[in-house]
């Protein structure tokens, strides 16, 4: 740490880091739709609308990808979320963005359980996938691309108040 | 396409490795299925109750970059306390624990076990917050109602004769289900505990 902060600045570590979470969380946030939505729309047809013909991923694929983003994905926000909690959240009480704050103290949470849903969803991923859980599979999918985009969402406002490029 | 290919996938050679460990039934749940799926449940209701009573194994002061034991505030001049990796590593330990204990001894009493618990984190809150609307339109001092462990009462009751009652096949069904339901009435819990953010 002290070799890196001698070639970088403190400022600039932080926000590398930062934005190597942003780059993580867009890659999961594509990897956890994709599968949402294939878990979600009925089989492709040949004929009919955009929508009607959109080619689901093979959802299986992802799951482990999936589980193996959420965990340092998590961890990474864990650990800036130390620099968040002092220099950013404290300015943002100031300014009174209340609304930002109560986003982000929810986002802990939804993060938090998503995480330990993922021994669950990756168990349900397994091969040959079991019909018994075809549901719950679906379900817990769609749970995991919610609390994704969330945390993309409230993250990229707390990032535009004080952040990479703010 | 997905079913398509779920279909394909599941057309693993009978017998394989592959096959065998799959999840194929309730009965036939690995031991690794049993502990995922209670360690997410365990997991939520633990969370939700140590964030909500403030139980952190350890509170994290950055501003000083000092580690206490247990919920400790410290002084202004620490800067604000962090709470929250406490809460998570207390809950992580104790739903790897109760994930344990369901994976060395599964069986039926595991799924009414499970059913009895979520009933409980269900009704308890309930049961409170119908307290504190009892409380402030009663005519009479009803204070008491106000206390947790008075309307852990009720729901320790209802939990009990609701879990005592529901059939096997249920409890069997509703087993996965809790796994999805336990984590969002968490979030609704939580949720609702940080309304003075988006109300004031």
């Amino acid at each position: 740490m002290d070799m890196l902060t001698a070639l970088i600045s403190i400022q600039t570590f932080w926000k590398i880091l930062l934005f190597i979470h942003f780059l993580l969380a867009v890659v999961l946030l594509g990897a956890v739709t994709l599968q949402a939505v294939a878990v979600s729309m009925p089989a492709r047809q040949a004929v009919g609308n955009f929508i009607s013909r959109f080619s689901p991923v093979p959802a299986a694929s992802y799951a482990t990808m999936i589980a193996v983003l959420y965990l340092p994905q998590a961890l990474m926000g864990a650990w800036i979320y130390v620099k968040y909690r002092t220099y950013v959240r404290i300015p943002m009480e100031g300014f009174r963005h209340w609304w930002t704050v109560g986003s982000f103290e929810f986002k802990e949470h939804v993060v938090t359980m998503g995480l330990a849903l993922l021994p669950a969803y990756w168990y349900f991923w397994q091969q040959p996938l079991s019909e018994e859980h075809a549901v719950i599979r679906k379900c817990v999918t769609i749970f995991l691309a919610f609390t994704v985009w969330y945390s993309f969402a409230v993250g990229h406002i707390a990032n535009d108040f004080r952040g990479v490029g703010s | 396409m997905t079913q398509a290919l779920d279909l394909d996938l599941r057309s693993a050679p009978y017998g394989s490795p592959r096959a065998t460990s799959a999840p194929t039934s309730r009965a036939g749940t690995s031991k690794f299925g049993t502990f995922a799926i209670t360690f997410g449940i365990a997991f939520a209701i633990l969370y939700t109750l140590c964030e909500r009573q403030n139980w952190p194994l350890f509170t994290y002061h950055p501003a000083v970059d000092r580690l206490d034991i247990w919920r400790q505030p410290g002084i202004p001049e620490d800067g604000p306390p962090m709470f929250w990796y406490g809460w998570v590593v207390l809950s992580a330990a104790g739903a790897l624990v109760v994930g344990w204990i369901a994976a060395i001894a599964s069986g039926p009493w595991l799924q009414r076990a499970t059913t009895f618990v979520c009933l409980l984190a269900a009704l308890w809150p309930a049961c409170f917050a119908l307290a504190g609307v009892i409380d402030e339109r009663a005519s009479f001092n009803a204070e008491f109602l106000r206390s947790v462990w008075v309307s852990g009462i009720p729901a320790v009751i209802g939990a009990t004769a609701l879990s005592y009652f529901v059939s096997s096949r249920w409890v069997e069904r509703a087993w996965t289900g809790w796994l999805l339901f336990m984590p969002i009435g968490g979030l609704v819990i939580l949720g609702y505990s940080l309304n003075s953010y988006f109300l004031r």
